[in-house]
């Protein structure tokens, strides 16, 4: 399993963030879905060995975030997006890219042909000597998109990706997320189910610090059939039913 | 392999988007205005203008290369990256080491252009001697420092105000290091600012007849080299920053750089004012560069010539002109000169902090063929343009060349007076006086009578033999 983690917990300030969330995810793309304030960014925090567990344990892609030396070796295997990724506007795409893929220890005579696919692999390849600065909201979050992927990782964390994203973007996007998953296991925190349903293979629903669903999305769907749950599409009204049950 | 290459690719990210560049305008325009321009106003002798340079550029740059590291350093958490590059494999020192690099080399390289075009300007002005390398190297070695202590202050606190009000502050502390200094034993001669004795000003004549001691330039490198030391493993301490090895490592430099700084600061403090007029540190002294200076005077084209020293053949025009009319009265006479030659200033530091100075030895006395002389623009105090310079030389230089030979080292008789009064044209006697009226008589004779009295009785006057009433 590339991700083991259980019992997992943490503690921000007074605020109970994630209270013990046990999950194993393995290749494929999995779905994390939640309300505003669920612990899905703390917990891919976590994931992404940016924040320490307050307690439980963890193990990514075999290895243990706490130890040091350990640690190293899977963020080398690592890619992250955060909710709200900064850039330098300096920067044009290929320098960013470049950047991370240097942070990452992409071996330098691979750098620049690493650099080239990933910006290729979310359709900036026009945009590569652009600024930053220069770019859209929606072509920012690519570039974010592209310095997660410039090291081919074996474990993608990326949250709310597709924020930005316009329709066409997102479908784009979607069929990437589907292809990196045949390879690594990409883990997806987002507002939006749809598209869960149309990326991934696996989805949890967070609450309160807790997973309260995990499966696939088809069983997601079908905890909403029958019922009076609020939503527009099947895996709406499926995301809405476990959460009613979960805080009944 | 890889390591290296990738470090080095990453240097090259980090100086193709440094901010820094986008000031060196800044840089251009304020070194030209505060150093360029003002080392115009200097005698063109390389070891003043040198001096001057080191002190003023240390000031120019300081304010622009904190501000501009601050506020590189500063960006991680203002981009709002923080999270990001903390999930990368390289440690949070490791990325502000690059951009300390960075950041280093543009300043480096501003420095480098605009010190180059300071010392071109000076090689094609000065008469005589090379470049001084040990200004610059004082200067080249608060770079690091700048920018290191801009990227500390930078990722302590990284907001939009930071840089400015660093640079603010660094340039008043370092302005204010300088200011306490009291005499040639303060520690605090070891401020970037410093190329000499700073209570005797930064005009002195330093560094022409004898060499340049580096006594003071080598414990400031070491000191600036250990805060530099300090300041960028400073930024690798925070558990933050990388792994406990790195963090120990970045400790034990902490350690190293502040002993180095505390050493350097306490050699600094054991400094004297050396009788050539720089500051001498024992522990780190080397007794040949007490020896002076081989050079071949250049003389004015006369019966009697003035001699300079070749750093000052500029002025050679000017101390000529203005001693020629008594040394032409004096040519032949019996005890006169046959050669007046500048000579190397002696200083010394008084208890109050302040220096003095004086020629270098002793006036060669009774019948030596050569007189030496001091001129004013060798002495502490600002420099004296040309007309200003020809005043004090007639004043002082030419009343002391005739006293030599009249008075011969005794007091001064009236009628001894006269005739150096008559010579220089300058009667120190009060208007009316029996020693003015001989004094103008004696003046208004004609130059070739004048000349054949003194001939004739210079030995007699020399003694005190003659009074007033038997000058003609």
């Amino acid at each position: 399993m590339n991700v083991e983690a259980a019992d997992l917990t943490r503690r921000l300030g007074r605020t109970q963030a994630v209270a013990g969330v046990t999950l194993t995810v393995d290749r494929g793309v999995y779905g994390l879905l939640g309300p505003n304030g669920a612990g899905k960014t703390s917990l891919l925090r976590m994931l992404a060995t940016v924040l320490a567990p307050s307690s439980g344990r963890l193990r990514l892609l075999d290895g243990d975030p706490g130890d040091h030396r350990q640690c190293k070796a899977i963020r080398r295997r690592l890619g992250y997006l955060p909710q709200n990724p900064g850039y330098y506007p300096r920067f044009t795409v290929v320098d960013f890219v470049e950047y991370f893929a240097l942070l990452k220890e992409i071996p330098a005579a691979r750098v620049p042909r690493a650099v080239a696919a990933a910006v290729e692999r979310v359709g900036l390849g026009d945009k590569a000597t652009a600024r930053l600065r220069t770019l859209s909201g929606g072509m920012l979050r690519r570039v974010g998109i592209a310095q997660a992927i410039v090291n081919d990782p074996d474990l993608l964390l990326l949250d709310e990706p597709t924020a930005g994203l316009d329709p066409e973007q997102r479908v784009a996007f979607r069929a990437l997320l589907r292809d990196l998953g045949q390879t690594a296991t990409v883990i997806v925190s987002t507002h939006l189910v749809e598209d869960v349903g149309a990326a991934c293979t696996q989805v949890g629903l967070m609450d309160q610090g807790r997973i309260v669903f995990s499966g696939t999305p088809d069983e997601l769907t079908r905890r909403g059939e029958g019922t009076d749950a609020a939503g527009d599409a099947p895996l709406e009204r499926g995301y809405s039913a476990v959460l009613t049950e979960a805080r009944a | 392999m890889s390591f290296s290459f990738g470090t080095a690719r990453l240097f090259r990210l980090e100086v193709r988007r440094s901010a820094l560049p986008w000031l060196l305008p800044v840089v251009a325009i304020l070194f030209w205005l505060i150093v360029y321009r003002r080392s115009d106003l200097f005698p063109p002798v390389w070891s003043i203008r040198a001096r001057a340079m080191q002190t003023a550029t240390v000031s120019v740059f300081l304010p622009i290369v904190v501000g501009a590291a601050a506020w590189m350093g500063g960006r991680e958490a203002r981009h709002g990256l923080t999270d990001l590059l903390a999930s990368t494999v390289r440690s949070r020192w490791y990325r502000q080491v690059a951009l300390w690099a960075a950041t280093t080399a543009w300043s480096a390289v501003a420095y480098a252009v605009c010190v180059g075009a300071l010392y071109v300007a000076i090689g094609r002005q000065a008469s005589w001697g090379g470049p001084l390398w040990w200004p610059v190297a004082v200067g080249a070695a608060c770079l690091p420092v700048f920018t290191a202590l801009g990227l500390a202050a930078g990722g302590l606190l990284p907001g939009r105000f930071t840089a400015p009000l660093v640079s603010v502050a660094a340039f008043f502390a370092l302005e204010t290091s300088a200011q306490l200094i009291h005499g040639d034993h303060s520690p605090w001669q070891i401020s970037p600012l410093v190329a000499g004795p700073w209570n005797g000003g930064a005009d002195q004549d330093l560094a022409t007849f004898y060499p340049y001691l580096s006594d003071l330039p080598r414990v400031q490198i070491a000191f600036l080299a250990g805060i530099a030391v300090v300041l960028v493993a400073a930024l690798g301490l925070p558990a933050t920053a990388g792994s406990r090895r790195q963090r120990l490592a970045a400790a034990a430099l902490t350690i190293a750089g502040l002993a180095t700084a505390t050493t350097a600061a306490a050699l600094a403090g054991t400094g004297r004012l050396d009788p050539h007029g720089m500051i001498a540190i024992p522990a780190v002294h080397d007794a040949a560069a007490d020896r002076p200076v081989p050079f071949t005077p250049v003389c004015s084209a006369a019966a009697v010539p003035v001699c300079l020293h070749p750093a000052y053949a500029y002025e050679l025009a000017t101390v000529d002109a203005a001693l020629r009319p008594v040394l032409d009265q004096l040519a032949g006479v019996p005890g006169a000169p046959v050669r007046v030659s500048q000579g190397a200033v002696r200083y010394s530091s008084d208890d109050g902090g302040g220096i003095g100075a004086r020629l270098d030895g002793r006036q060669p006395g009774g019948d030596s063929p050569e007189f030496r002389m001091v001129l004013p623009n060798q002495l502490p105090g600002p420099p004296l343009n040309a007309e200003n310079l020809a005043a004090a030389v007639r004043a002082m230089t030419a009343r002391d060349i005739v006293m030599a030979v009249v008075c011969g080292g005794r007091e001064v008789t009236d009628a001894q007076e006269a005739v150096i009064g008559a010579l220089t044209g300058d009667p120190h006697a009060p208007p009316g006086s029996p020693v003015a009226q001989a004094a103008q008589r004696f003046a208004t004779l004609p130059a070739a009578d004048r000349h054949a009295w003194l001939v004739r009785n210079a030995a007699g006057l020399r003694t005190g033999g003659i009074t007033l009433e038997q000058l003609p």
